[in-house]
């Protein structure tokens, strides 16, 4: 065995020394989100700082009996929905909410205590190259964003590149996924109703020629 | 000579290097010295210590249970080292130092006195201090079926899964705080190799690769710190495959004071997994670009490759961030030993 170190307390000197175990001043907010063909998956932790909490707390537990009622609980968890933004393709999506979590309140109090919330929207399945916005505008001015996207677990669908902005409020990433319609004139759109038309006339001319076989005999 | 060929030479290369340290491995193993350290620590505990200190192998809620935060507020299980006698302790800390490579041992025991000094300078607080590691053993110790050993409290969690002649440390977390103090006239910096190949791999960037390593945004803390399991995030940053030899192997050489706290065998089976993929590993970078020479700097940095995530997150918890770090290891492929351990 490797002898231990000798310690002695006496001979310890600390050369400055933050001693908060904790998350103080900030309120952080981690964002992940899973990528599906037909739906977006997005899991919120957020963990506030033991010095902004009683600000957050007053829109948490609203009669101040230091109990998260599951009516408390949901009513938060809209509200943090209200001050996201989703869209694909530059098209709004709207997330709903599927769960939310609250820790105990002393535990928040300690600076611990994770809020989970995830949220889902349906995606329209057109298109082969994609890109989804998410923007988090909660609490702003105290916030601290990390927001990332999970490696897709479909084949069919691979991320091409990410963009955010400095504090991540704002987090965009591009990408493309096979296997779905291919979004051509053929399939979407007014290509789709080009194409109907076309059947209809084809179906119309189709009839007329047998009407006039059976009128010819 | 084209990419190709060169991409089949470093192929190759990888091949040999995996397979002569899976050989050097079996050659050096350390499993049966492992096994009877934690068979001596055992008999030195009472019963009622025993079942305290022991779970199931596949028990997910204990697997589970570690944290950078202190103990007294993430609850831990098994032993602590304050509820052992002098001789249990001892079996203790000498059952670690068998798992762990000469250096990893060193790193862990400065991360204890770390805390250990919180302790005084919190005028004698209960929330830090040695006394508060635990240790606990999920499984029964065995040289040929997979068992597991925890050891960790505020600032350290070791997951170790030892395997047959395997060792895996993922997922582990280590932290410093203060990141930066001496003891016995010594300057201590538990984590300053860490920090100090980070910068000289940064700075031997050249413009164009700086570009691609430096995310233009803020990472504020880990990624895929505790409760982060199973997850895999799109990679971002320079891609080691854009760098050049000298680039790559200082990579390596950041890598291995993760890969490098288990044991030595263990350790050199798992470089070579690493190696194996360097291609596709990716190194980001987000914060300063400067540091004062002694001292941790305040940005964060990710490693990512197909067997592999490390974070490092300087903490703005209201004091100076260089001296409060924490890191993450993982292997998305095979935390807990799970690759190893399904076989």
């Amino acid at each position: 065995m490797r002898a231990a170190l000798p310690v002695t307390a006496a001979a310890i000197l600390v050369m400055g020394m933050p001693v908060n175990a904790h998350r103080l001043d900030e309120y952080l907010q981690a964002t992940t989100i899973s990528l599906e063909k037909d739906r977006v998956k997005g899991q919120i932790r957020l963990t506030p700082g033991v010095a902004v909490l009683p600000g957050i707390l007053v829109g948490m537990d609203e009669n101040v009996d230091s109990v998260f009622s599951a009516a408390e609980q949901r009513a938060y968890a809209e509200k943090v929905l209200g001050d996201l933004a989703l869209a694909i393709d530059g098209n709004p999506l709207r997330p709903r909410l599927v769960s939310v979590k609250f820790p105990r309140i002393e535990d928040m109090r300690e600076g611990l205590g994770e809020i989970q919330i995830e949220i889902q929207a349906e995606v329209p399945r057109n298109g082969t190259h994609r890109r989804l916005t998410f923007e988090n505008h909660h609490q702003s001015q105290i916030a601290a964003y990390l927001v990332n996207c999970l490696v897709p677990s479909d084949p069919d669908l691979r991320i091409v590149s990410q963009y955010r902005n400095y504090p991540q409020s704002f987090y965009q990433v591009d990408y493309e996924q096979t296997g779905v319609g291919s979004g051509s004139p053929l399939v979407t759109g007014a290509g789709a109703s080009a194409l109907l038309a076309a059947a209809t006339l084809l179906l119309l001319a189709r009839f007329a020629f047998s009407a006039r076989q059976r009128a010819a005999t | 000579m084209n990419d190709s060929l060169k991409s089949v030479q470093r192929s190759v290369g990888a091949i040999v290097l995996t397979c002569l340290a899976c050989s050097l491995a079996s050659a050096e193993t350390s499993t049966p010295q492992i096994v009877k350290s934690a068979n001596a620590f055992l008999s030195t505990l009472d019963q009622k210590q025993r079942s305290s200190v022991m779970f199931a192998f596949d028990d997910e809620a204990q697997r589970a249970r570690w944290s950078n935060l202190p103990t007294t507020i993430v609850k831990r299980a098994g032993l602590s080292m304050g509820e052992l006698n002098d001789t249990q302790r001892a079996a203790a800390m000498s059952l670690v130092s068998a798992l762990l490579s000469h250096r990893g041992f060193e790193k862990v025991q400065q991360i204890m006195d770390g805390d250990q000094m919180l302790k005084t300078n919190e005028k004698n607080s209960r929330m830090f201090g040695k006394d508060l590691f635990y240790v606990s053993i999920l499984g029964t110790p065995s040289e040929k079926d997979p068992w597991m050993i925890q050891f960790g409290g505020h600032h350290l969690a070791l997951n170790i899964t030892v395997a047959g002649e395997r060792g895996i440390l993922t997922p582990s977390l280590t932290g410093a705080q203060p990141a930066l103090y001496t003891m016995n006239g010594k300057t201590i910096r538990p984590l300053g190799e860490e920090n100090d190949k980070a910068f000289a791999l940064l700075n031997a960037l050249d413009e164009n690769q700086r570009k691609q390593a430096i995310l233009n945004y803020r990472v504020a803390d880990l990624v895929l710190g505790p409760g982060q399991d199973g997850k895999t995030i799109q990679p971002e940053g320079l891609k080691a495959s854009a760098m050049n030899p000298r680039q790559r192997d200082m990579l390596l050489d950041l890598i291995s004071e993760w890969s490098g706290i288990v044991h030595e065998s263990a350790a050199s089976a798992r470089m070579a997994e690493i190696k194996a993929g360097i291609d596709d590993t990716w190194f980001a970078w987000s914060g300063s670009t400067t540091v004062t020479p002694g001292r941790n700097g305040t940005a964060y940095y990710r490693i990512q490759g197909p067997k592999l995530v490390i974070e490092y997150a300087p903490q703005p918890l209201g004091g100076d961030p260089s001296m409060h770090i924490h890191t993450i290891y993982r292997d998305p492929t095979n935390d807990y030993g799970r690759k190893v351990a399904a076989k």
